[in-house]
């Protein structure tokens, strides 16, 4: 596929993507072909953009892009290690491109009453189940990335949990990066029907420490009363550049709770888009970055109450060392009309180290009178008065240090809900905040 | 309940009448010639003409800023008249050689003039429209060195210091509204406490846009020098017009070694009728600079009026130990809009800021928040504390926080809270259940909600305060 974009910086980040064969669906060539055309017009963000305001993007523009060389290289080793024991499915990609061999086979999901399979051969037999979401909840319009992914959109992830079926197992979804100078367009469609229940596992891991970009986007429908267990993990490299986009709609009485860690890439950006559309909808969001050095973790998230009696809950973190920039942006809009909303939205910044730099704007937009609303946000070190409390029950200063900054990111950490994932990363914050 | 409450909310405008004086009008419209008008009407010195050139010259290049959460039509700044001035003959000497016009409407606002100045303790400073007319108790505070005036008189009586703190805080191409400011403010007051004077009453001036289509553009300047302190009153009231009228002023404060500025904002411009037409366009920028140690600024703001307001009294914490303070309650009713906040720029060591901001909205009205807390690399043991609390009364308002926190510094600590409620019925019902009427309920809640700002007020201003709250508010809920 060709494109004109007139904008040089874009023409090298296109190179090397690989041609894409046009599909038998219309609908799906049509979406395509519109995410080309926006592409084409959208710019490159730059720090004057208000929405990229504290994440400068131009380190992006400066790397060079090498074609895709073929995912035969990989070897069940390297990528066994990522495998989680409780998931029952799993899908795996290499740079982008769906891995059968390493993926467990789609009648596994089958037996477990699951679709789990790739999305270019699901489009054909799933073309209907998929045409009303496909690009309908990230929309593109004033996005470049997700125009971009969107343009590219060959293979990725599908997930249909039917209605009434509760998959018991974590559905596991492994994005592996191989390749450095490359650039990945992962995507992920997660549709829960109504009264379905599922735990998805996105997962974004490498395999080398070079500079790499992966434009991720992922979807997921709730239907009514329908209740999505969604974990984001990003383990990119420390030089990769990660910017991703996830749309959530939820419809009457369903329940999305997400987690998500940002522990790699030299610059990520996590754009969380969750639309409560119908009544009695409820929303819980957590994240946690955890960077250090000269990594930029950025998180926008809005969340949208469209309709009334819908209840939200956000806690945000960042711990903050070396020479690092965390950036948060929680956008709560309460729309005319959606009475007896109840939203809270907390930011917490920790930082550890005197070179760092936080950025958070918790913002609120209400045009209703009976709502509860609350949002708050603190950036600092450790308090002086904890640490005195344990200092006087006999622990160290470090000691005493070390276990705040550990059970400081250990929150969010432990409202993840598979064992083996949460013990891991458990580790990876232990690793990365202790002191001697 | 409700019939009630609404015929109170839609009272009209109290101070709503035109005062018939002769004014000298400048043509209408900007450009460099009418600058120069200005300048040589006031008998200027030539840095102070410079000084607004070089500020015409930076606002030509500027733009409208179109990021604040408001809407309107554009404004036409060449059908604006710059300068509108009361004839006058001579100096005045005393209250009786003023135009008993003018001292009429003086008595129709309530102004304590003479009097009522002297029972309330302030001397009052009266801007109409542009030009300083009498200055009170001016002799009193000369006593102990404290200059007073207008600051065209400042700029002849005074100019070295003029001259070296105007634009200092603010400078001319800060903004579009500061250097339109910069470049023709015509009047304003000018306020120096020096080395160790505790100013023994509250300052306090009263201003008024009284000549349908002039635009005011007021300039404040107050410096507080080693030692002293100060507080300093600014009520506002504007008469009824359908035209929209700008208002841009400048306010700067400059808090030396150990000083002390308190600054209290009641303002009342007219907000437009209940559909929307008319009412004062706000665009102000107040700044103060803690520049020595254990310096402190303290703003405190009642805003109730005008159809748009635009303004973020700020601190720039220069000095090491020093404190800036915001305190907001902010009204908005009818088709009123307000995008306000403060901006805490920590730069000195162990600086400490407090924001705290009550924002109610009612009708079709729209109420922002926007505030930036910037702790710089250089302010190691900042602390700022914010809270701010959205009160919606009705459906069809909008209340909206738009908090920018920016840390460089491991050793600060930001805390911000933000809150929204409702007077809900179960209040009201409790209430009544004490024999306490839904109006006066009502006004008991808004005051309780805004309680932590109205302790900062002066008592004469906590008191005209409440009772402008009452009238905007009462009849919003039923």
């Amino acid at each position: 596929m060709s494109m004109v974009t007139g904008n040089s910086y874009l023409e090298s980040l296109l190179q090397g993507q690989p041609q894409l064969p046009p599909s038998p669906l219309a609908w799906f060539n049509q979406l395509r072909a519109n995410a080309v055309d926006r592409a084409g017009t959208l710019k490159v963000p730059t720090t004057r953009d208000e929405e990229w305001r504290f994440t400068d993007i131009s380190p992006l523009a400066k790397l060079s892009f090498q074609p895709l060389r073929g995912a035969s290289r990989v070897k069940t080793v390297d990528v066994e290690r990522f495998y989680l024991d409780e998931a029952a499915v799993r899908l795996v990609f290499v740079d982008g491109a769906y891995m059968p061999q390493f993926s467990t086979s789609p009648n596994r999901a089958k037996e477990l009453g699951l679709v789990v399979t790739d999305l270019s051969t699901a489009i054909a037999t799933h073309g209907v189940a998929i045409e009303p979401h496909l690009g309908r909840h990230a929309g593109f319009e004033h996005n470049l990335f997700t125009a971009l992914n969107t343009a590219f959109l060959h293979d990725g992830a599908l997930v249909v949990v039917p209605r009434e079926t509760a998959a018991r197992e974590p559905v596991h979804v492994l994005f592996i990066a191989t390749q450095p100078e490359a650039a990945s367009h992962p995507r992920c469609l997660l549709i829960a029907e109504s009264g379905s229940s599922v735990t998805l596992v996105e997962d974004y891991v490498t395999l080398h420490e070079g500079a790499y970009v992966t434009n991720a986007v992922a979807e997921i429908a709730l239907g009514d009363n329908a209740e999505v267990n969604h974990i984001r993990v990003q383990r990119d490299s420390i030089h990769a550049f990660h910017i991703a986009n996830c749309a959530v709609s939820l419809a009457h009485a369903s329940r999305y709770r997400s987690v998500s860690v940002a522990l790699g890439a030299r610059i990520s950006r996590y754009d969380l888009n969750v639309l409560l559309a119908a009544e009695g909808a409820e929303c819980t969001i957590d994240g946690l970055a955890l960077i250090t050095e000269r990594q930029l973790a950025d998180t926008h998230s809005s969340i949208d109450h469209a309709v009334p009696n819908c209840t939200s809950r956000q806690l945000h973190k960042c711990i903050v060392d070396g020479a690092a920039h965390a950036v948060f942006n929680g956008k709560i809009i309460v729309r005319p009309g959606a009475q007896h909303t109840d939203s809270t939205q907390s930011s917490r910044n920790l930082l550890l180290s005197g070179k760092t730099r936080v950025d958070t704007k918790p913002q609120l937009e209400i045009f209703a009178d009976d709502v509860k609303c609350a949002h708050g946000a603190t950036v600092g070190q450790l308090a002086s008065e904890e640490l005195f409390y344990l200092k006087s029950r006999g622990l160290s200063e470090v000691v005493a240090r070390n276990l705040l900054t550990y059970a400081f990111g250990a929150e969010i950490i432990d409202r993840i809900s598979i064992a083996s994932l949460k013990h891991r990363l458990e580790r990876t914050v232990l690793e990365r905040t202790q002191r001697d | 309940m409700s019939a009630v409450l609404q015929k109170l909310v839609n009272q009209p405008y109290k101070h709503g009448f035109v005062t018939e004086i002769e004014s000298d009008i400048a043509p209408k419209g900007l450009n460099e010639d009418i600058i120069r008008l200005i300048s040589s009407k006031k008998e200027e010195p030539e840095w102070l003409l410079e000084f607004r050139l070089k500020a015409y010259e930076q606002w030509l290049k500027m733009e409208e800023p179109r990021w604040p959460n408001v809407k309107y039509p554009k404004i036409d700044f060449q059908s604006i008249s710059y300068y509108a001035a009361p004839k006058q003959k001579k100096k005045l000497n005393s209250m009786d050689e003023v135009d008993p016009e003018l001292l009429r409407t003086f008595e129709k606002l309530g102004v304590p003039m003479h009097e009522r100045a002297a029972l309330a303790g302030v001397a009052v400073d009266v801007i109409f429209d542009s030009v300083s007319v009498a200055t009170t108790y001016k002799q009193k505070l000369a006593e102990v060195g404290i200059i007073f005036c207008s600051i065209s008189e400042a700029v002849h009586e005074h100019p070295d210091l003029v001259k070296q703190y105007l634009g200092t805080v603010v400078p001319v191409g800060d903004n579009y509204y500061a250097a339109l400011n910069s470049a023709v403010f015509t009047d304003g007051t000018f306020c120096f406490i020096p080395k160790g004077v505790k100013c023994p009453m509250d300052l306090a001036t009263y201003f008024r846009i009284n000549t349908e289509e002039s635009g005011q553009f007021e300039r404040t300047l107050i410096i507080g020098a080693e030692g002293s302190s100060v507080s300093y009153l600014e009520g506002c009231t504007a008469p009824k017009f359908d035209t929209n009228q700008l208002h841009a002023a400048v306010v700067e404060l400059v808090a030396l070694d150990n000083a002390d500025i308190k600054y209290s904002t009641v303002q009342n411009w007219y907000a437009g009728d209940e559909n929307g037409m008319g009412g004062i366009y706000n665009f102000v920028t107040k700044r103060g600079l803690a520049k020595g140690v254990n310096s402190r600024i303290s703003w405190t703001q009642v805003e109730t009026g005008s159809a748009i307001t635009w303004k973020y009294p700020s601190c720039i914490l220069q000095g090491e130990n020093s404190v800036g303070e915001f305190y907001s309650v902010a009204v908005t009713n009818n088709y009123q809009q307000a995008d306000t906040g403060t901006k805490m720029v920590h730069i000195g060591k162990n600086t400490r800021s407090t924001i705290v901001s009550k924002g109610i909205s009612a009708g079709h009205s729209n109420n922002s928040y926007r505030g930036l807390v910037r702790i710089a690399p250089t302010a190691t043991g900042a602390r700022n504390y914010s809270q701010c609390d959205s009160m919606l009364i009705g459906d069809k308002c909008g209340a909206h926080t738009f908090p920018y926190i920016q840390v460089r510094n491991q050793e600060a600590k930001v805390e911000h809270e933000a809150s929204t409620s409702k007077i809900g019925e179960d209040q009201l019902f409790y209430f009544a259940q004490r024999g306490i009427g839904s109006e006066e309920a009502v006004s008991m809640i808004i005051n309780g909600f805004c309680k932590d700002v109205f302790q900062q007020l002066p008592m004469e201003f906590a008191v005209e305060a409440t009772k402008l709250l009452g009238f905007k508010l009462e009849g919003s809920v039923g």
